[in-house]
């Protein structure tokens, strides 16, 4: 009731007059991270566009992206003033909607590339996993919150927070979106070891998860193809190694300084996926290694900024809320960047604001936009040390 | 105040302090460390093994497009073009690319079809296997057709419809000297004739694009490309000219229709002093635009009917396959025969031609001389041979010297100049004759003739005579027409053997020359006195001996007949079937000798009722080669004093002329004039003006009366002699010009006539008739 009282007299304050504004830096670099985005997707995706097109259009995968871009600045806006509270009164709520619609995926959803993962609601097509990946962050941010000290203990720190991270992965495990279930999985685990979870049960967990792997792996050969062209993509250059060596070619060729913006070779339809997955090899063919290490440099400026902006933030659930969705985004950077150098076997994660979808880039931008609204109320000290 | 912040700040970082810290932690992890391992495998890849992977992905990228380099020319020796390369276009699918673009199949193949005159449903067919990125629909379109096609793709926006650059080989001259030039493949490579002989020169150097393209196969707009431009290949500039090689083709075409030859013809034009081939002929011929199709009527129905055999039988059954395989093999052979240079491909006997080396080596080597005497019974008993010899004479020749032993072609004379000679002498001259060796001519597959060995000719005690003296007269051995004619140029052109060529110079794509063949002398052979002995013999056989129906009014011709039994070839009996090869060899001017001409018939048919022998069938042959060739290189013709017969004159225009002036300017033309009415000054006459009359005719001038101008008929001269048709032309008001056997005699008569029998002509008009001596033998 109290915490509830509390809320209410917060947005009654807010009414009078917003925080000192979001932080400068990090929607700076956010927006920065869109615009080089944008610009490499047109790069990247122009020719496999007028393909498509028959010579016709060069802008169609561009001109998608941006609707979607302007959809998630409405977005960040927006959520960039929505105080944290919204989300810790919510996060049940939001938990349940997620499952309800991951679940429904099984029944109503649409094949994509022979995976059925998205649904259609109004004319609108996303992926419900987007969706699950920011309940469960906020729902683990306000675990945390509640266990308070207590996350140390088993019960709490590891059955807890397993049993909620179970609601969602096994709706995915159904859909067999492995990629997500690995993704939430590693994100999970980074919250559990910020709330406080003894590091030995996370090891334990990750122990056990990595033998699931290797079964799964050992069991389908689908998997298994992928770790053969993994650790030798020259076995099979034709198949199963060719997106990979196709991608080495493209980061190989590249050299010190690239082909020049827009010259990229390998994109004229040898390497799959050029505009979304794999959008980074085309960005080292062109760009270089000086221009890929800027544009990881960009990534690990964003992503510090955002721990900062979460350790600034004005109460518990702020921080972790801020710090588990800059994971999310720091976790897909590292394991697209990690499967494109061909340092990990294929997963099919995006690289955030590069890669191609739309679902993912509003998802994506509206997520930072909670952070920037973290930043914007990180010196409301007083009250919210009273209520959180 | 700040003080109090402060320490405010302090608690709530201190209370949070191991989350801080662990938050920290996952800073360091995720904003830093873990980007690591990323940049140290970008620094590996793009690097440390740059040259690798750019080199791989080059590879991946790269296109290297062959340019074919355009094929030289070949040119006669009047820079005429005999073979020159046309563009064309190849049009091909792409069914990956229409599959892709989702083409209108319908539409394609229905349109494609119209214009390149295919069945849509076959262009459909093609277009089924989409893996395919390259199926070919029609070779070689000629520019037309390919604008055609391409504004067809224009139009309704088609891709996977495409068009790439290619050459026809276009041989204007048809099939004019065929075996010489040859052909060239379906892969522009020469594989007959000059066309597979300068292959090297004329093929040129490819060159080769190498570009970068998209997976697609469409160009990217910024890639790597690289090219190796082409060498168009060299121009062949031959020493035939293809005046002189219609010359010889069209009398030998004519030859064969005369004698119904059954086996064909062939002959050779060369030059005796440099060996210079300018002419050169194998009939049947076939054309090189279309070297595949089988000239021949007889040949190309004889196919048909087993094609058609076959394929009434069963499909699947022994008939069927056994008869596909005899008709494949039929095609084959007879592609092959078509294609075939007899002239220096395939030896033959040459029977009496022969004769011309042994007497040249016999006078050369003082084994007789011109006084020497012979007598010919027709038939003797040689020594050291077990059968008795016979003449082709069987009523024998008499008594002989040296000079009618050769204008008889008496075969007995000659086997006592071979035994006079010895073996040692006769077989060292045949050597150096080089009827052992190739010629070394400059085209390909030359053969070298089959001759005997040194021993069976030389050691007679051993082996006998029989083969010595055959060899003498030109039978039981076979070499080559082009060795043959070698050999008598080296007779007549002061004993010089040459090296005969077909190629005089080579000139690259600018026109400078690369190549440029000189006249190779090989060996003296005989002495220049013996050649000129020789010389006055060979043409003492055209005008005294077996040979008169080569003479060829205004020129000195000399030459020798053969008439030789294909003794190799058997009926279906076994029995030899007397199938006759006869030939001559004709040489000119004799006073100088520059060409020589020779013609062979194979196997006239005995059905004319003509008698078959060189000096019927081949010397007539031989003189009209002459008379067309001859004026045209530039021979000067000489006639005796007063004989008029065989020049002709050019009809001036004497109209408007006095009698008198008109009398005396066709005295200078030695012609004379018959007036007609009473006028004073020419008003018309016959023929017009140009016409073409033989000298020492009789033309008509009007006077004032009006000039006729009905159409006669032209009778059928045919078996006339020279009196007869004086009077038939006489009665109708023409005129004949007498070619060939110049005799007066009742067996020399018109064996053909140049404007046929039964041809509307004007009044004036002048026949040419061939005359020949139909009991001219050997």
């Amino acid at each position: 009731m109290a915490s509830q009282r509390n809320l209410l007299a917060k947005e009654d304050r807010r009414s009078g007059g917003a925080g000192e504004g979001v932080d400068i830096p990090f929607l700076t670099l956010v927006l920065l991270l869109l615009a080089v985005g944008l610009t490499m997707l047109y790069s990247a995706s122009f020719a496999q566009s007028e393909y498509d097109t028959g010579y016709t259009m060069s802008t169609k995968y561009l001109q998608k992206q941006a609707v979607c871009a302007g959809l998630g600045l409405v977005c960040m806006y927006f959520f960039s003033r929505i105080p944290a509270e919204f989300w810790f009164r919510f996060a049940w709520p939001m938990y349940g909607i997620s499952i309800l619609l991951l679940l429904s995926v099984l029944v109503i959803g649409q094949s994509v590339n022979g995976a059925r993962r998205w649904i259609n609601i109004a004319g609108i097509q996303f992926q419900p996993s987007e969706i699950a990946k920011f309940t469960m962050i906020v729902l683990f941010a306000r675990l945390t919150k509640s266990y308070g000290n207590d996350a140390r203990k088993f019960r709490y720190g590891v059955l807890g927070f397993g049993a909620a991270l179970l609601g969602i992965l096994v709706p995915l495990a159904l859909e067999k979106h492995l990629s997500a279930i690995m993704l939430i999985g590693m994100v999970a685990v980074v919250m559990m070891f910020v709330a406080g979870t003894s590091p030995k049960w996370l090891l334990a967990g990750a122990g056990a998860a990595a033998l699931f792997v290797l079964i799964y792996i050992t069991f389908m050969g689908y998997a298994g193809d992928r770790v053969t062209a993994w650790l030798n993509p020259e076995a099979d250059p034709g198949d199963t190694g060719y997106q990979i060596l196709q991608s080495l070619y493209a980061i190989g060729s590249g050299g010190l300084f690239g082909l020049g913006l827009g010259k990229s070779r390998q994109k004229y339809l040898y390497l799959p996926f050029q505009y979304n997955d794999y959008i980074f090899a085309v960005i080292c063919e062109e760009l270089g290694l000086v221009g890929a290490l800027m544009i990881i440099a960009l990534f690990a400026a964003t992503i510090l900024r955002g721990y900062w902006v979460a350790l600034r933030a004005r109460d518990r659930f702020s921080t972790v809320l801020a710090a588990g969705l800059v994971t999310l985004i720091a976790v897909q950077t590292v394991l697209n960047l990690a499967v494109v150098t061909n340092l990990l076997p294929s997963t099919g994660i995006a690289l955030p604001f590069f890669s191609y979808g739309g679902t993912a880039l509003a998802v994506n931008l509206g997520e930072m936009g909670v952070v920037l609204s973290i930043s914007r109320y990180r010196n409301e000290t007083k009250k919210q040390e009273e209520i959180l | 105040m700040a003080r109090h912040k402060r320490k405010k700040e302090h608690t709530r970082l201190r209370g949070d302090s191991s989350q801080h810290f662990r938050i920290l932690a996952v800073m360091a992890l995720l904003g830093f460390a873990a980007f690591l391992p990323v940049a140290v495998q970008l620094y590996s890849l793009m690097i440390d093994q740059y040259d690798y992977y750019y080199q791989k992905a080059l590879r991946n990228q790269t296109r290297t497009t062959q340019v074919t380099a355009s094929r030289g020319n070949i040119y006669d020796t009047n820079m005429n073009l005999l073979a020159v390369s046309v563009g064309v276009e190849n049009i091909y699918l792409d069914p990956h690319e229409l599959k892709q673009s989702k083409a209108d199949m319908e539409l394609i193949g229905n349109q494609l079809g119209e214009i390149l005159d295919l069945d849509p449903d076959w262009i459909r067919e093609q277009a089924k296997d989409t893996k395919m990125r390259y199926k070919q629909i029609a070779a070689r379109v000629n520019e037309e057709t390919a604008a055609k096609i391409r504004s067809f793709v224009n139009e309704y926006g088609i891709s996977g419809i495409h068009l790439e650059p290619s050459s026809q080989r276009y041989y204007p001259y048809g099939s004019l000297a065929a075996q010489v030039i040859g052909f060239t493949n379906a892969s522009n490579s020469g594989s007959e004739g000059i066309e597979a002989a300068y292959n090297s020169f004329l093929e040129g150097t490819a060159g080769r694009v190498i570009t970068t393209k998209g997976n697609n196969e469409m160009d990217m707009p910024f890639s790597y490309e690289n090219y190796v431009s082409s060498q168009t290949g060299c121009s062949v500039v031959l020493t035939l000219d293809t005046t002189v090689q219609a010359c010889l083709e069209k009398q030998l075409e004519a030859a064969i229709d005369r004698y119904d030859v059954q086996n064909g013809a062939f002959g050779l034009v060369m030059n005796a002093k440099t060996g210079e081939i300018l002419a050169m002929a194998t009939l049947g011929s076939y054309d090189p635009n279309q070297y595949l199709e089988i000239a021949d009527p007889d040949m190309a129905k004889s196919l048909e009917q087993l094609k058609q055999s076959y394929l009434n039988s069963p499909e699947n059954s022994q008939a069927y396959t056994d008869g596909k395989l005899a008709y494949e093999q039929a095609l084959t052979d007879a592609r092959l025969s078509q294609w075939r240079n007899r002239v220096l491909s395939d030896g033959y006997e040459p029977g009496s031609t022969f004769k011309v080396l042994t007497m040249a080596a016999a006078l050369d080597s003082g084994a007789i001389d011109l006084n020497h005497n012979f007598y010919c019974a027709g038939t003797e008993q040689i020594p050291g041979r077990s059968q008795r010899l016979h003449c082709w004479r069987s009523t024998g020749h008499g008594a002989q010297q040296t000079p009618q032993a050769l204008q008889n072609s008496c075969n007995l004379a000659f086997a006592h100049i071979a035994l006079e000679m010895g073996g040692d002498t006769f077989y060292e001259y045949i050597k150096n004759f080089g009827v052992l060796e190739k010629t070394g001519v400059d085209l390909l597959g030359e053969s070298g003739g089959v001759f005997f060995s040194k021993d069976i000719i030389t050691n007679t005690d051993k082996w006998g005579t029989a083969s010595l003296t055959s060899a003498s007269f030109g039978q039981t051995f076979k070499l080559t027409p082009l060795q043959l004619v070698r050999a008598i140029s080296a007779v007549v052109n002061g004993g010089y053997l040459m090296e005969p060529y077909m190629v005089s110079e080579v000139l690259d794509d600018k026109g400078n020359t690369v190549l440029k063949q000189e006249p190779t002398v090989i060996r003296q052979v005989i002495r220049e006195e013996t050649s000129q002995v020789m010389r006055q013999l060979l043409e003492s056989v055209v005008t005294d001996g077996t040979a008169k129906n080569a003479s060829v009014a205004g020129f000195s011709i000399g030459g020798k007949t053969g008439t030789s039994e294909k003794i190799d070839v058997l009926d279906s009996n076994g029995n030899p079937t007397l199938d006759k090869i006869v030939s001559f060899v004709g040489v000119a001017p004799m006073d100088d000798p520059e060409y020589i001409v020779l013609v062979a018939l194979d196997t006239p048919s005995r059905s004319t009722g003509i008698y078959i022998s060189g000096g019927v069938m081949a010397a007539p042959t031989v003189g009209a080669v002459m008379a067309d060739i001859l004026p045209y290189l530039g021979v000067a013709q000489h006639f005796p004093e007063g004989d008029v017969a065989g020049k002709t004159v050019i009809m001036e225009n004497l109209v408007g002329l006095s009698q008198k002036e008109a009398e005396k300017l066709l005295k200078s033309q030695s012609l004379t004039g018959r007036f007609v009415g009473d006028g004073d000054t020419v008003t018309g006459q016959i023929p017009a003006a140009g016409e073409v009359v033989p000298g020492g005719s009789e033309v008509l001038l009007y006077l004032g009366e009006e000039t006729p101008d009905n159409m006669v008929t032209v009778p059928d001269f045919s078996g006339m002699n020279r009196q007869k048709a004086s009077d038939e032309a006489g009665k109708l008001g023409i005129y004949i010009l007498v070619v060939g056997n110049d005799q007066v005699a009742p067996t020399v008569t018109v064996a053909a006539q140049d404007i046929p029998a039964g041809t509307q002509v004007p009044l004036g008009t002048t026949i040419k008739l061939t005359f020949t001596d139909n009991k001219a033998a050997d």
